[in-house]
Formats: C-alpha cells, structure tokens, sequence
C-alpha cells in the first residue's frame, strides 16, 4: 500500500493566451515518499500555492501528470481525490460547532453516528483538543492554535491519502509558531500520512520538512534534507534563500583535483577545497566567480591573520546563542554589508572599530558569478 | 487505426465531461435562459418597436424614426420631456440642500436622539411615494387643510396659494421622499471619515472652516455625488408622484402610461421608454465613475473618535433643522392615518369620525388584498431563487461576461417600472407567441425583473464576506458541488437572501408603476385600488388602505431591524 505522490513535467499557466498569461509552474517533476512530510519552499508568487492547489485538483495543470501509486489523478475532480487540506485562514466553518467542523468529511462520507462519533473523538484526542470537544463550542470561539488544531482534525479524520497544509502557521503568533510546527511533526509522524507543507518561511520549512523543494518561478530549484539544502546548495539563490550566505566577488588563480585558489579584489589568496566548487561549469583560469561564506564561516579578528580582509564593524546585535556583526567592507569586495556570526562578543571590538575578517577555507564555496541570487 | 484513435480520444473527453460535476451548470443555466426571455427578449422587442409607426405589426422592413420626430414636433412630448429635467433636477438640488446639512449634523454634532432620527429619516423612502403624493393634496389640494389655513392667513395682502398640483407638487412631494438617500449617504460619509485626516490638519494650523472646506467636504464629494445622482435616477423614473400629483404636467414616465393606456400606441410607448432609459444609462454611468472615485474615503482601520460639536448654538439649530424636515417628510404618513378615520377633511379640522373606511375593505378591496400578497409572495419567492443563483454565478465563478451579466442584472434596477411593463407587454401580449396579457403571471415576471438587483446585490454582499476557501475545502473533504452548497454556501448567505427578501417583499406591496400597465381586472392590486380611489375622489377609502398598507410595511421593516440589526437602511440605500 506504499504509493508515492507524482509530478511528471508539470506546467501551470493562467489565462493561458491571453495578454496576461503567468507561466506559474514550469517543467515540475519530483516525487514523495509515502509517509514523507514534505515542504515546499520558495519567495511569494514562485508557485508553491498553486502547485499545492494543482494537487488538490483545485486548479487543473495545463500539462504533465500528477500520479498516485500508479493511477493517474489529473483530471480526477477534487472531491474524489480522498485528500485532506489546511489552509492558511484554517476556513473553519463558522455555523458549525466545533464537532461538527471535523465530522464535515465523515458526514459526506455517510458514516453513522456512532462512527463520527468514535473518528471524531480519536482524531481530537491525538490533536489534543478533547476538552474543547466536551464544551463542544463555535470555531469562532477559539483561539487562533486550537483553531489550527481544529482545522487539522478535520482534515485528518477521514484518512485522506495525502495531507496538504497551505501555511498553516501564517497566521499564528511567532511563538505559537514554533511549538505548533513541533506539533504538526509529531501528528504527522503519529499518522504517517504523505504530507506536503507549503511555507515561505525557511527556518520553518528546515524544522518540520523530512525534504523540501527551493522554487523560484515556477521551477524546482532544489531538493533535498534541509542538511543537504543548508550545507550544499545547488546555486546562490538557494545557498542565500537556506540561510543567510555572503557573497565576495572573486578570480579563479589556479586548480587542482583537490583546491581551486581564487584570488580576491586586493590579492587576499583563498584555497577552497575542490567539491565546494558549485558553479555550473568546471573551473577555468581566469573566471570571474562568486565566493560565498556563510556568518559562521567568517570571523572577526583584531590581528592581521591569513587569510583575511579589512573591514569596519557597523552593528553588533545580541541574539543570545550567538553576536551578530554586521561589518561594511569595500563595495569591490561585496555590495552588501557582511553578516559575520561569532560564539560571544569579541572583547574590546566596539561599532566604527577597524577590524579583520577571517576566512574558514575548508567550508567556504565558489559560485558562478553570473548566478542572480 | 487513426479512426480508432480518434474514437478512443473522444470517449475520454466525453469521460472527463461526466466526471465533472454537473449539477451547477444546469442550476445556472435556468436564470440565464430567463434573463434572455424575459429581459433581453423584452428590452430588444422595445427597442425595435420604437423604429415602427403606430399600430403597425412587428416588422423589420418598415423601419423609420416617426415616433423620435414627436421629441421635435409635438408641444406635449417637449414639455414632458423638459418637465423630466426640470423636476429630476430640482429634486436632486433640493434633496442635497437638505440631505447634506442633515447628514453633518446627525453625524458632526452632538443632537440628542440620533438613532431615532435615523431610523425614522428612512421612512420615506420604504413607504409607498404615491401615498405621499396623494396625502399632499389632502394637505394642499383644492381644498386641502393646509392651504385653506393659509390662505385664511395671506387673504389681508391679497396673495393665494393656487392647489398643489403641478410641478410646485412633484418637486415638493419628490424631494420629500428621496432626500434620505443623501441624508444618510452623507451621513456615513461624514460619520466614516478618517478623523485622524482632519486631526493632522488642526495640528498644522488650520481653522475649522478650512478643514471642512479642503479635507472633510473634498473627502466625502463623491459619496455625496452618487447620492445626488441616484436622486436623480429615481425622480426621472418615478411613475406614483407625476401621475397623482402632476396635474397637467406630463412627465417621460407619465407619458409612457398615456401612450398605452390612451392610445394602445405600444410603439410610440416604447420610443419614450427608449429616449427614458437613455437619460437613466448615461446618469448611471456618471454614477458609476463617481462611486469609482469613492475609493480613498475610508480606508482606516485604527478607530479615532470623531469630534462633535456640543456647542448650545449648534445643538440648537441642528435639533430644529432636524425636527422640521422629518415633520415635513413625515407629514404624508400621519396624515393618512389620520384622514382614514374620518369621513371628510376639508375645513381646518377633519370631521365625522368614523370606522367606515375600515369596515368597507373586505367588501371593496377583498380581491385586490388578496391578489397583492399572491403575487408579492410568489414573486418574492422566485426572485428569491433567480437573485441568489445570479449572484452565485457572477460572484463564484465569474465566468467569461460576467460582467455583462452584472449589468444586465442590474438594468431593472435603474429602468422605470413603466419602461420594464412596456418591454413586456410589447414581447408578451396580443400577437406575440407566448400572449400573457392580463394575467398573473406577466405580473410576476416583470416583478421578477424589478426586484432580481435586491436579492442579488444583498447576496453578493454575504458572498463577499464568505471566504471562498470555506467552499474549496468542502470539495476537498469529498462532498460534491450540491452537497458543499446546501450545507457551507447556503447556511452563510441565507442572512443576505433573507434581507434581500424582505426588501422585495416589501417594495411589492406597494408596487405601482409597472402594475398599472400590466394588470387586468383579475389581477387588480392594493396600490392599483388606492390610485383609482384617488382618481374618484374618494380619500376616506383610499386613506384606509394606504394605512393598512403603511402599517404591514412598517411592522415587517422593524420586525426585520430587530433580527438583522440595522441593516436595513443599508439595504434601502442601493447606490
């Protein structure tokens, strides 16, 4: 009974046509795991509702497939797919009591009572919600978690084959947010039923997905675990959309099997270990690329080691586990201010003060330098 | 091979086309199919027949513009027309004159009994206007008790004031009874405007005139102007008040209705009603550029109190200007009720009190009674199911010229009743295919027509506020088109039906303009009695049924304010 979820070259494209056309999906094909919690990631407007309303049958593709298991389930229409959704308003219904929201499914399945009965009190005991069934109040009643909590209930009574959550978190405060996406995982892994989580948000998308897939207008950019995405991302937009990445513009020296040795705008000589080198063409002497540092793989310094560049310490914020430094550095090194992470404050390092910006070489990465981010 | 591919490819299309749920496309198809019979088919027939000499049958090859050369050669036509103007203009300059004072003061300054003075300034508006029309003559008539006393009074310095009839008439009753649309437009404009906006102004120095004058004032201009527009529309359709009061003074509606009725010249009828409807197009679409242009007036979300002046003077002057108008414009009601107790009014006093004109309605009014709840019911009912289904279709699925469908919904609403009976007679009576002359049913089509923008713009409304999400994830639970609408859409629009209802249940009791060219002697209604009753003369009868009349109205509209909260001024506004 393991069925993956399908898409083979999937293309959306509104008002197909016409002057307005919006290519949404472009050539999408992965496939989910049955049981997977799978997330789909991506800036606003890159696809990632649309494709999760293509695989509820809200919208039709325009071409390609959507399989399950072996039965192709593109034109099938969305009440027969046997899928559960949350969407990100939670679209309670606001003449029904708590109960009846989540017997909705059951009810248009014609289960008898005492079989709504029985679903209903055990899918509100594992969303942990029993008490509010015994008041058994309107939704509009409650508070914005036990309403996610409802709305997932309902969509998980009736053992859909695929769960789909729209940013079922959107519109909960930032706290709730981070207790709630534990809980979703846990639900999910309690079930075990092949799940597709859509967020813009990546820390949220890093801390609930098993996988997930980076879109960018219309196209899979990349798909992996979130270590994967985190410590080997496949282009700049990625490296910089899965946490923050700095980026120094640079030429390629000299390289090897094992380092490529890139020079920077002032001679500061960088060796990079060889598979950190992401561009999309092999290394040719010469290029223009990109040298990308995560905040962690940089590092303030009052003494002059190597390798290192100068810059000028802007801003030090306090964000408990770590300091954030944010240090201007000259715009032939990069556009942008540097964000440099340390374990605690650098003792006798103040905002304007000169200091030095230190290179781990074994984990910085090279991209092409022609990549947007 | 190919042949069998291509029988294949079409057994998978015709497949796919049943696996869709077909439900909601053949509910749709049955208001679509009465638009285009009953408004479309109408508003073409109407449209061709004003191209055709008098009396001639429906033909497409005797085309000429007779009928449109009466505008430039007949006296009665130009001054019908200029007196259309002429009225529809003053009344909207009056109505703002009032309204716009009114609306500031209920709104900006502190006058005890505001909510009453709201509620009871809509009155005129539901209750019957020709009832208000007749109730004027009672009052200033020939021998009406108002001008008598008057009179008494000017007689020393030698001036009389001639009987109300005439454009004096129409201008006064009219103004009376359209002024709340502007009153309470601006009533909410002025009460809804970002106090924040003038409190900036006051910080930057400015005096309270000049605020009023460059933010307030230029802030609610074009509520205030969709409000004076829709004044207009109203007036240049309005049938009960020309016909009761007018006199001599034929107005377009008016002159539609003598066309029929005298002459059974159905073509020179729908000339008119053709020149009609190209004055109310061309005011609607001013209207609608200006309500496009409201956008800006409320966009706040943080609520600031609004100041209000409590100033002795203003409260003063406010309270007495308030008073005054609403004693004018309530004026008509009171004096029917009273005038239903009494034989006679023609000295200062009314005399002989008496239950008479009560007593006689079973025997006189027995059939019209009963034929006036028949026919609102059964059209309300119906209207009840096209409006919704409509609204569903335009709001839901917006599907390809929705938006033509909009329109086409909406065209009753800013048609003259006597325009929407004309279309009708002249596609459904004498020669045509299907002759529904003289009986229910063309009545409760051409009320359908009338009455379809309430339903529809009250159940747009709710499915506005309905989240369409609601809807989707009923589809994605399993449950089909019908079921997700019986059980999600249904239940959360019904507020919006029921308003909707109520509105037109109400407005067709006292329907008259499209009734008095549509029904026979079968089908004869409240409002039909009570014109008739006027045109002999007899206002004791008249009275009575206009009080049972004002008295259903009232009790259903404040039945209907206590459930629904007070909506109904909302409702009532339509603009």
């Amino acid at each position: 009974m393991k069925k993956t979820l399908q898409y083979d070259r999937v293309n959306k494209i509104f008002n197909e046509g016409s002057k307005h056309a919006v290519h949404a999906l472009r050539d999408v094909s992965f496939a989910i795991d049955s049981g997977e919690l799978f997330c789909l990631l991506g800036p606003s407007g890159c696809g990632k509702t649309t494709l999760l309303r293509c695989t509820a049958g809200l919208e039709s593709i325009t071409s390609g497939h959507i399989l399950y298991g072996d039965s192709d389930i593109t034109t099938i229409p969305p009440y027969r797919r046997n899928i559960g959704m949350v969407f990100q308003s939670f679209a309670l219904y606001p003449h029904m009591n708590v109960f009846e929201n989540v017997a909705y499914g059951l009810r248009v399945r014609k289960l008898d009572d005492k079989e709504v009965k029985r679903k209903v009190n055990q899918i509100m005991e594992l969303v942990g919600l029993t008490d509010v069934l015994e008041r058994n109040p309107s939704p509009t009643a409650l508070s914005g978690g036990q309403q996610q909590r409802v709305a997932i209930a309902r969509a998980l009574v009736y053992d859909p084959d695929v769960l789909l959550l729209d940013e079922p978190l959107a519109n909960l405060d930032a706290k709730l947010r981070r207790y709630m996406r534990a809980e979703i995982r846990r639900i999910q892994k309690a079930t075990n039923i092949t799940t597709i989580f859509v967020t813009h948000d990546q820390e949220e998308a890093m801390a609930v997905g098993d996988r997930l897939a980076v879109l960018r207008d219309g196209v899979v950019e990349q798909i992996g675990t979130s270590n994967e995405l985190y410590h080997n991302p496949c282009n700049a937009f990625v490296a910089n959309f899965i946490g923050k990445m700095n980026f120094f513009s640079g030429q390629v020296l000299a390289y090897d099997s094992d380092t490529v040795t890139v020079s920077l705008y002032d001679g500061t000589l960088l060796s990079i270990r060889r598979n950190n080198y992401r561009a999309s063409t092999e290394p040719i002497k010469g290029d223009i690329i990109m040298v990308a540092a995560r905040p962690e793989h940089l590092s303030i310094s009052t003494q002059a080691s190597i390798p290192s560049i100068a810059g000028q310490v802007s801003i030090i914020q306090h964000l408990g586990h770590i300091v954030r430094y944010e240090v201007d550095v000259p715009p032939e090194f990069s556009d942008q201010p540097l964000e440099i992470d340390m374990d605690g404050l650098v003792e006798s390092v103040r905002e304007k003060d000169s200091i030095r910006v230190v290179f781990d070489q074994q984990k910085i990465a090279v991209y092409g330098s022609d990549e947007s981010r | 091979m190919r042949t069998a591919s291509f029988l294949k490819n079409i057994v998978i299309a015709i497949k796919r086309f049943f696996q869709k749920d077909l439900t909601p496309y053949i509910v749709f198809a049955i208001p679509l199919i009465f638009l285009i019979v009953f408004l479309f088919w109408p508003l073409a027939n109407t449209f061709i027949r004003a191209f055709m000499d008098k009396g001639s049958k429906f033909d497409l090859s005797h085309l000429n513009l007779s009928n449109f050369r009466k505008f430039l050669e007949s006296p009665l036509y130009q001054k019908s027309l200029r007196n259309s103007f002429v009225l529809s203009i003053s009344v909207m300059m009056f109505s703002l004159l009032i309204g716009i004072p009114m609306g500031y003061i209920v709104a900006r300054v502190n006058i005890p009994a505001k909510n009453l003075l709201l509620s009871l300034g809509i009155l005129p508006v539901i209750m019957p206007s020709f009832v208000g029309a007749f109730s004027w003559i009672i009052l200033l008539g020939r021998q009406g008790v108002l001008r008598h006393a008057l009179n008494t009074i000017l007689l020393p310095i030698g001036i009389e004031l001639p009987p109300i009839y005439g454009m004096f008439g129409m201008i006064l009753t009219m103004t009376l009874t359209y002024y709340p649309f502007v009153f309470l437009l601006s009533y909410s404009a002025f009460s809804s405007a970002n106090p924040l906006l003038e409190e900036a102004a006051m910080l930057m120095g400015a005096s309270k005139w000049r605020i009023f004058r460059t933010i307030t004032f230029p802030l609610i201009l074009p509520s205030i102007g969709a409000s004076g527009l829709l004044v207009f529309i109203r007036s240049i359709g309005s049938f009960g008040i020309p016909a009761i009061i007018g006199g001599q003074q034929y107005v377009l509606p008016t002159l539609i209705y003598f066309r029929v009725n005298g002459f059974w010249d159905l073509n020179g009828a729908s000339a008119i009603a053709v020149v009609n409807v190209i004055i109310t197009g061309a005011v609607l679409m001013l209207q609608k550029y200006v309500v496009s242009k409201r956008e800006y007036e409320t966009i706040t979300t943080s609520r600031s109190e609004q100041k209000v002046y409590s100033h002795w003077v203003a409260k003063f002057f406010g309270t007495v200007f308030c008073l005054l108008v609403l004693i004018l414009s309530l004026a008509p009601q009171i004096t029917i009720i009273i005038m239903s107790f009494f034989e006679k009014w023609h000295g200062l006093a009314p005399e002989g009190f008496t239950l008479k004109n009560y007593a006689r309605i079973p025997q006189v009014s027995r059939r019209e009674l009963m034929n006036s709840i028949y026919l609102s019911s059964v059209a309300t009912l119906l209207t009840a199911i096209l409006g919704s289904i409509i609204a569903y279709i335009t709001e839901r699925r917006k599907p390809k010229g929705s938006a033509i469908l909009d329109m086409a919904i909406m065209a009753p609403f800013v048609l003259p009743g006597t325009v929407v009976a004309v279309a009708l007679i002249s596609a459904f009576s004498g020669d045509s295919i299907i002759s529904l002359g003289g009986t229910f049913t063309i009545i409760i089509i051409a009320y359908m027509i009338r009455r379809t923008p309430y339903v529809y713009r009250s159940v747009v409304a709710s499915l506005t506020q309905l989240d369409p999400k609601l809807e989707e994830s009923s589809i994605i639970a399993g449950a089909t088109w019908f079921y997700t609408f019986r059980r999600v859409s249904l239940p959360l629009i019904l507020p919006g039906i029921i308003s909707g209802s109520i509105l037109t249940f109400t407005t067709l009791l006292q329907e008259l303009s499209t009734t008095i060219l549509l029904y026979g002697p079968k089908t004869r209604t409240v409002p039909i009695q009570i014109y008739a009753a006027v045109a002999d003369g007899k206002m004791g009868e008249a009275s009575a049924l206009s009080t049972v009349l004002l008295v259903v109205v009232f009790i259903i509209v404040y039945l209907m304010n206590t459930f629904q909260g007070n909506k109904m001024a909302d409702s009532f506004k339509m603009g």
